[in-house]
């Protein structure tokens, strides 16, 4: 036990290969992967979409109004992203729409609250729709990055129709399955190109855009002159 | 322990240790700067994206814009995360593993290459993270990850896997040197 050379030994047996070789495995399998398939070998996060404050209030109001807890759905409505962001629309909103809410909500009328929210994020989907054909019409863009916006934006619009498509169906079925359908084409347009496929074609996606604005301003027209007690309800 | 022939453990050189333990402070710093300056950082990094909207593909409408900053400002903290817990396990993984190769091959200048590209893919593949994390507000996500990739993960990461292949040749190699004997 003298000298740097002692020093520098732990006074242990080491194992024999074969642990060694056992115990090195996972990292030499990983090391493997890593070669096989590179583009999966830096781990990196994954990212799962969350809800924004609106959609969150929305829903919260939404649980509440199930539950006939009118009370708590009125104070999340006073307080919430849902509301402040009504008040920002108001200009391109029907008119009244946030005081018909919030007097649904007093008088604990579900069917007229799920249809004036219905109302309210058919307008959102609607915009969104408008203002991504305004800016795919854009030519200075190359088409690469219209597809990528396109495909954005159609994220943003199902995002909020997505809320209420089961309203719209129960009310007008035809306008829910056009503004499906119109969205799985403006999808398919924007498609990312797969291996060694075609690139997408942006100016594809501007049409159903164009149909989706309509379908919807026209859904928001008929549900603005029929109240919730005079909608069928569907049996589902 | 007093039989001399008995093999024994080595310590691998002390640079190497003190490059390993380096590591993992590092990882523990970032760790506590992470949680410290967490408002700040992002307030960074979301003022950075903001700054180049063309980057990022920003078009302008908050709808659309909030869904690519947050999935940007999630990856920028992974990055983070992953910075901190790479560099603490191959801190660890540095050690165990130069220390097998300390012991286990004979050839002293086998045994030194081996260790040395251990030490350095090791440290540096954890920076690959933090490279990433700091390019995504200028060059976003894709772009800064092309990055981190070729200056960092590629090179380091690939300096600790032929280590690595090399040591498990060699230990096998021992062991069949072993069974003739």
């Amino acid at each position: 036990m003298t000298g740097r050379a002692e020093l520098a030994r732990i006074f242990l047996r080491p194992p024999s290969v074969l642990p060694v070789l056992t115990a090195l495995a996972p990292v030499i399998i990983t090391a493997l992967a890593t070669i096989i398939s590179p583009a999966a070998a830096h781990h990196v996060g994954s990212y799962v979409p969350r809800d924004n404050a609106v959609t969150t209030n929305f829903k919260q109001m939404k649980f509440s109004v199930q539950a006939k807890k009118y009370d708590v759905a009125l104070r999340l409505f006073d307080e919430g992203a849902l509301r402040t962001e009504m008040r920002a629309h108001a200009a391109v909103l029907p008119p009244g729409l946030e005081d018909g809410t919030r007097a649904a909500l007093l008088a604990g009328d579900g069917p007229e609250v799920e249809r004036r929210l219905m109302i309210f994020f058919a307008a959102l989907a609607r915009d969104l729709a408008l203002e991504a054909d305004r800016q795919l019409a854009r030519p200075d863009a190359s088409a690469e990055a219209r597809a990528a916006t396109g495909r954005k934006f159609l994220e943003a619009i199902w995002r909020y129709y997505n809320l209420v498509d089961f309203a719209v169906a129960t009310r007008d079925n035809k306008a829910s399955v056009a503004v499906r359908l119109a969205f799985d084409e403006a999808e398919a347009a924007v498609k990312p190109a797969a291996v060694g496929a075609a690139p997408a074609d942006p100016a594809g996606i501007r049409p159903p855009l164009q149909r989706i604005a309509q379908v919807l301003s026209t859904l928001i027209e008929r549900s603005l002159s029929t109240p919730s007690s005079m909608t069928p309800r569907r049996n589902s | 322990m007093t039989g001399g022939d008995a093999p024994t453990w080595k310590v691998p050189p002390r640079w190497v240790l003190l490059v390993a333990v380096l590591s993992i402070v590092a990882a523990e710093v970032g760790g506590g700067a992470m949680a410290r300056y967490k408002v700040e950082l992002t307030r960074w990094a979301r003022a950075g994206m903001q700054a180049r909207p063309e980057v990022h593909g920003l078009v302008g409408v908050r709808d659309v814009d909030e869904r690519i900053l947050d999935e940007a400002l999630v990856k920028f903290d992974a990055g983070l995360r992953l910075f901190h817990m790479h560099a603490e396990g191959m801190g660890l993984v540095i050690i165990a593993t130069s220390m097998v190769a300390a012991t286990v091959i004979p050839s002293p200048a086998a045994s030194r290459a081996i260790i040395a590209l251990l030490t350095a893919g090791g440290a540096g593949y954890p920076v690959g993270y933090l490279v990433w994390s700091a390019l995504i507000p200028s060059y976003g996500l894709e772009q800064a990850k092309a990055l981190a990739e070729w200056l960092v993960w590629v090179p380091f990461g690939s300096a600790t896997i032929v280590a690595l292949w090399c040591l498990v040749g060699l230990v096998a190699w021992s062991m069949l040197a072993r069974r003739r004997a």
